[in-house]
């Protein structure tokens, strides 16, 4: 029985040796695990989205400031949308001013008129918004000024301040019927003569109403109601599934610039 | 009065486009009436269009006689502003022969009314 | 003659200047007198007041132009010139329209939203 017991306490004692024998063993194991695990994954970046400049992102919204804080009068909203571009949002009645702030004072010298461009939002109560692009070519620099009017309320022409704008403001008043006040020549740029409507106008159809064809007996073009062979249908084109659930919670597409600089440490 | 006021603060809200009362906005749309009046002879010698004098002031006066329904001053304003550019666009021959016949519609054939034309041309 | 140190501005239409530093100066004065008008709070007042007070202090420094022109950094000293005629009709412009006053009308609700399809209520 004792020889049983000493055999069984001989065993235990092996047993220990071989299980402190086990430890370098572990540990060599363990620094092996540590050497494989896997690196922090990068970033997955994608060459194709441009990425904003910080830089550029933090000038372009100080320069907002600076035009809201001179023109208080006028600047209804400042806002950086596609991630580095500055839009400044007036009201009707500034657009002069804003223009000519921009054009001449020595901090902007936005002195080229790209294009005017209209929009059409027919469920808003002032449906168009007008916009204007413009570049300075001093400081390497763009900005978007945006208003907005309705189907009879005149804005103001910004012929006296930039001559580029005559001829974008008669393609908007032939687009969309949106009339300019003091303009010096304001007639049809692009529709044919006798042309009625503004043919950007969400409600203005696509086939348009009249069709133009020649006529062997006159001699001349002549001008007809256009009938479609089929009555217009309204289609539903939602799905009913939701198509792009990552962008659910993205970014809204502009970043209001508050009127007050954050506070800086 | 209160209701007087509010009632000019919400005209003045809007801003005018010419005219700014309903009084001004009728001598504008007379005196287009009267410009188209005087030039439609010299139209009408200039493009050689089909039509006598008269029939053109007919049609003068049926073109103005569809708005006559119009009350807004800011609407007849702008109906203003655009016979005044069709005016010039006749007078200085920017127009050709076929958009001033335009106004005539002659080759659009009366829509069908009653059952029996309405089934002879095939439309329902 | 020492006096004129170059031929041409290499600017179409801009000639060269044979007393800039009379005219920036003369400028310069007009301006702060035109913005002097001004309520004393108004940030346009405030920014082109230090901005102008700056480049009339370099323009009295540097007699040497090519040294004023580096000294403000803002391209060549015509082109100097024609920003402070530019901003001089600015400021008296300024002086009429008031844009330091509180905003004249505030942005309809949802006028600026966007993308509009979000903007369910039909319109008024």
């Amino acid at each position: 029985m004792a020889a049983l017991i000493r055999n069984l306490g001989a065993r235990a004692a092996v047993a220990a040796l071989s299980a402190k024998h086990v430890v370098p063993a572990a540990g060599s194991t363990a620094l092996r695990m540590a050497s494989t695990t896997p690196v922090e994954p990068k970033k997955a970046d994608k060459p194709t989205v441009r990425q904003p400049d910080a830089v550029a992102r933090s000038h372009l919204s100080d320069f907002g400031r600076y035009v809201a804080e001179c023109l208080p009068k006028y600047v209804q909203k400042v806002q950086l949308t596609a991630g580095d571009e500055l839009e400044v949002l007036i009201a009707p009645e500034g657009v002069v001013p804003v223009l000519q702030f921009l054009k001449d004072h020595h901090q902007a010298q936005f002195t080229n008129l790209v294009d005017i461009a209209g929009v059409d939002v027919p469920c808003r109560k002032n449906r168009f918004e007008v916009v204007y692009n413009l570049l300075s070519l001093r400081y390497n620099s763009r900005i978007r000024v945006k208003t907005y009017t309705d189907e009879l309320t005149p804005l103001d022409s910004a012929c006296e301040v930039h001559k580029a704008a005559n001829w974008y403001e008669r393609e908007i008043w032939d687009m969309y019927g949106v009339f300019f006040a003091n303009h010096p020549d304001l007639r049809r740029i692009l529709t044919d003569y006798g042309f009625e409507g503004h043919p950007q106008r969400r409600d203005f159809p696509l086939s348009g109403y009249v069709e133009l064809r020649y006529d062997d007996e006159k001699k001349r073009v002549v001008c007809e109601p256009l009938e479609l062979a089929q009555e217009f249908r309204k289609f539903d084109l939602s799905a009913p599934w939701e198509q792009f659930p990552n962008f659910r919670n993205a970014n809204p597409p502009a970043e209001v610039v508050p009127p007050q600089a954050p506070a800086k440490k | 009065m209160a209701g007087r006021e509010a009632v000019k603060r919400a005209v003045q809200q809007v801003r005018p486009i010419l005219s700014v009362d309903r009084e001004e906005a009728r001598k504008r749309a007379l005196n287009l009436y009267k410009a188209w009046y005087r030039q439609i002879p010299y139209i009408v010698m200039d493009y050689d269009i089909p039509m006598t004098v008269e029939q053109c002031r007919d049609k003068l006066r049926e073109e103005f006689v569809k708005h006559r329904n119009v009350t807004d001053i800011r609407v007849i304003d702008m109906l203003v502003i655009k016979g005044q550019m069709e005016l010039k666009e006749s007078v200085e021959i920017w127009k050709q022969k076929g958009h001033i016949m335009r106004y005539w519609k002659e080759s659009q054939d009366p829509k069908p009314t009653d059952f029996l034309s309405k089934f002879i041309q095939g439309v329902n | 003659m020492a006096k004129i140190i170059k031929a041409s501005t290499g600017l179409t239409g801009l000639a060269v200047s044979t007393n800039p530093h009379h005219t920036l100066s003369a400028l310069y004065g007009k301006i702060l007198r035109a913005v002097s008008k001004m309520p004393q709070d108004a940030s346009y007042r405030k920014y082109t007041e230090q901005l102008v007070k700056q480049r009339a202090d370099s323009v009295a420094q540097h007699k040497d132009i090519t040294a004023l022109e580096k000294a403000v950094g803002c391209g060549q000293v015509e082109e100097l010139i024609v920003q402070a005629e530019n901003e001089l009709i600015l400021a008296r412009k300024m002086l009429g329209w008031k844009p330091w006053e509180k905003l004249v009308q505030a942005a309809p609700a949802k006028q600026w939203d966007w993308p509009p399809a979000q903007i369910m209520e039909p319109k008024v």
